[in-house]
């Protein structure tokens, strides 16, 4: 049953594979030159130093204008679709290509009951985006490490593109196409019935559930911080507010400010991957037994 | 050389009482019917008549609603690998995967049966000149329908359904479909249900008869006796029961075919 997946599914793989050394390509480019201002600029000895980024805004402020544009909203429209296309691409074709084409009678009348089938197939082509998750992140990590010393993770074109939740994003779009693909026995359909939910669900819980996966921290204002911030909402690289990289600071009360430390990383990334996992999950489950049923 | 006999006497092939409803339609009704062990037998219906889901219900693809199918004595249970396992299946179209090679094809059903036999799938692929290495999408018609014979032959499951295997071939390969069925049935004592509205190639094939319309079975019995016993020929004895109204007053609509691929 391996290698009938695997000669199923090879150039689903190959594809992913060429996207992903396409994207390390760019990203050796960009990152190379991006390290090496890196240590131009002296921001290595000012990070190093007690007070950290802080001390040197003027070295900060030059590297991130000068990078900043290659990780802006632009770039981060295009790869907020990308976990999503790879997920459709790949699970739409699944089940419904077999009914399309009519070969769910030859697959299914072997001496494979079709719910086993299908869970051997998706235990295997889920490994293989995970894999495919991963690589992507480990290269987009690699990429922006400088930018990460100076801005922290918790930046929405950052967080989004590290740690756990991209192969989670593709892991529910994944699971969203292939239960759509069966329901609605047409890959193209079943890929848009699949895109639109997975687009919505992903764009609410950033912007309005992410912000208190936790309870934020309180930051009481006093005589040595919250002065002149009027930028002090939102995520920059080191929030007048807080002083310290990467925390997000949520809104100001009159008794001081709200925020996410950036320590909280990894908590949030494990909650948000943990979502879209259990929505994958539910969405193959589903799948799995409806197939079963219908053998039925 | 006759290898196969697991029924001990038993009929290759009983259904009791057997129905499927799709949503409020009947597809098919009250469907009981025996087929002895090594038969070529015939099922006759015109489109509609529940062909297809009588045998998606036989080889396992298809729950009945009712009723129940035996093959060679034990009771068929839908989806289960015991069951699927005692069928070889030839799909009407004959659907084979377009982007793989005929020795894919073969790797497949190799990896997801337990009794494949590799050394006759790929002699018969030499006899008939089908090159292993050539891409399905590449074959014609004709070879398509012999590779899926191959692959449900290779199975070595007792019992072979086969289901509108000749419609879609030109006549040429429809006769020597027909001709490798036949030897293949003989060789090796396998037990054969066909369904086919070919009625002309039907008569060369089988020697036992079905008749299916109306969602119920109207005849069904030995060709020659049946012959004998109408004193008429087989395509007319054919016809005269397709036209028959169904043996026993139904209200169901008997055009659900479209409803069968669901």
């Amino acid at each position: 049953m391996i290698w009938v997946n695997w000669r199923q599914h090879r150039s689903a793989a190959y594809g992913c594979l060429a996207v992903l050394i396409g994207l390390a390509v760019y990203a050796i480019m960009v990152g190379t030159s991006m390290r090496t201002a890196f240590g131009h600029d002296g921001l290595i000895t000012c990070l190093a130093s007690s007070k950290g980024a802080v001390g040197c805004p003027d070295a900060v402020m030059t590297f991130t204008n000068e990078f900043g544009s290659e990780v802006n909203i632009a770039f981060w429209s295009v790869a907020l679709i990308v976990p999503g296309l790879i997920g459709v691409l790949v699970g739409a074709p699944l089940i419904a290509r077999e009914l399309e084409f009519g070969t769910w009678r030859l697959a299914w009348s072997q001496s494979v009951p079709r719910a086993r089938w299908l869970a051997i197939k998706l235990a295997l082509v889920t490994a293989g985006l995970v894999i495919v998750g991963a690589a992507m992140t480990a290269v987009i990590t690699w990429y922006r490490a400088p930018m990460d010393r100076l801005t922290g993770h918790f930046q929405h074109n950052i967080y989004d593109f590290e740690g756990l939740v991209p192969t989670a994003y593709i892991l529910c779009a994944f699971g969203f196409a292939v239960l759509a693909g069966l329901v609605i026995r047409r890959s193209i359909p079943a890929m848009i019935a699949a895109f639109l939910p997975w687009l919505a669900i992903r764009l609410v819980i950033e912007f309005v559930f992410r912000s208190s996966f936790m309870a934020p921290l309180t930051l009481t204002c006093g005589a040595s911080n919250c002065q002149g911030n009027n930028g002090g909402y939102g995520i920059s690289a080191v929030p007048p507010a807080t002083g310290h990289i990467g925390d997000w600071v949520l809104s100001q009360t009159n008794r001081g400010f709200l925020y996410q430390p950036a320590d909280r990383f990894w908590a949030f990334q494990s909650i948000e991957a943990g979502i879209f996992v259990a929505l994958a999950a539910a969405a193959l489950g589903i799948a799995v037994w409806l197939l079963h049923r219908r053998a039925a | 050389m006759t290898q196969h006999d697991p029924g001990g006497g038993r009929p290759a092939l009983r259904t009791d009482r057997l129905g499927r409803r799709y949503g409020r339609v009947w597809g098919l009704r009250d469907c009981t019917l025996e087929v002895p062990a090594g038969v070529v037998a015939g099922l006759v219906g015109p489109n509609g008549a529940g062909k297809t889901t009588l045998l998606e219900m036989i080889i396992g693809l298809l729950e009945p609603t009712e009723g129940q199918v035996s093959v060679f004595g034990e009771t068929s249970r839908a989806g289960t690998a015991e069951t699927l396992a005692r069928v070889g299946y030839v799909a009407q179209d004959h659907p084979l995967y377009r982007d793989f090679s005929v020795a894919d094809m073969f790797h497949l059903g190799r990896s997801m049966n337990p009794r494949w036999d590799q050394g006759l799938a790929q002699q018969r692929m030499s006899a008939q000149g089908i090159p292993l290495k050539r891409k399905v999408k590449q074959l014609s018609g004709g070879q398509r329908a012999q590779v899926s014979l191959t692959m449900a032959l290779a199975k070595r499951a007792p019992l072979l359904v086969l289901d509108e295997p000749v419609s879609s071939l030109d006549p040429v390969a429809r006769q020597e479909f027909t001709q490798e069925l036949t030897a293949a049935a003989a060789d090796s004592g396998l037990t054969v249900l066909i369904s086919s509205h070919v009625v002309t190639e039907l008569e060369r094939l089988c020697n036992w008869l079905i008749v299916l319309a109306g969602g119920r079975v109207q005849l069904a019995g030995p060709t020659s006796d049946l012959i004998a016993e109408h004193q008429v020929g087989f395509e007319q004895l054919v016809m005269a029961y397709l036209q028959r109204p169904p043996r026993a007053a139904t209200t169901d609509d008997p055009d659900s075919s479209k409803a069968v691929t669901r």
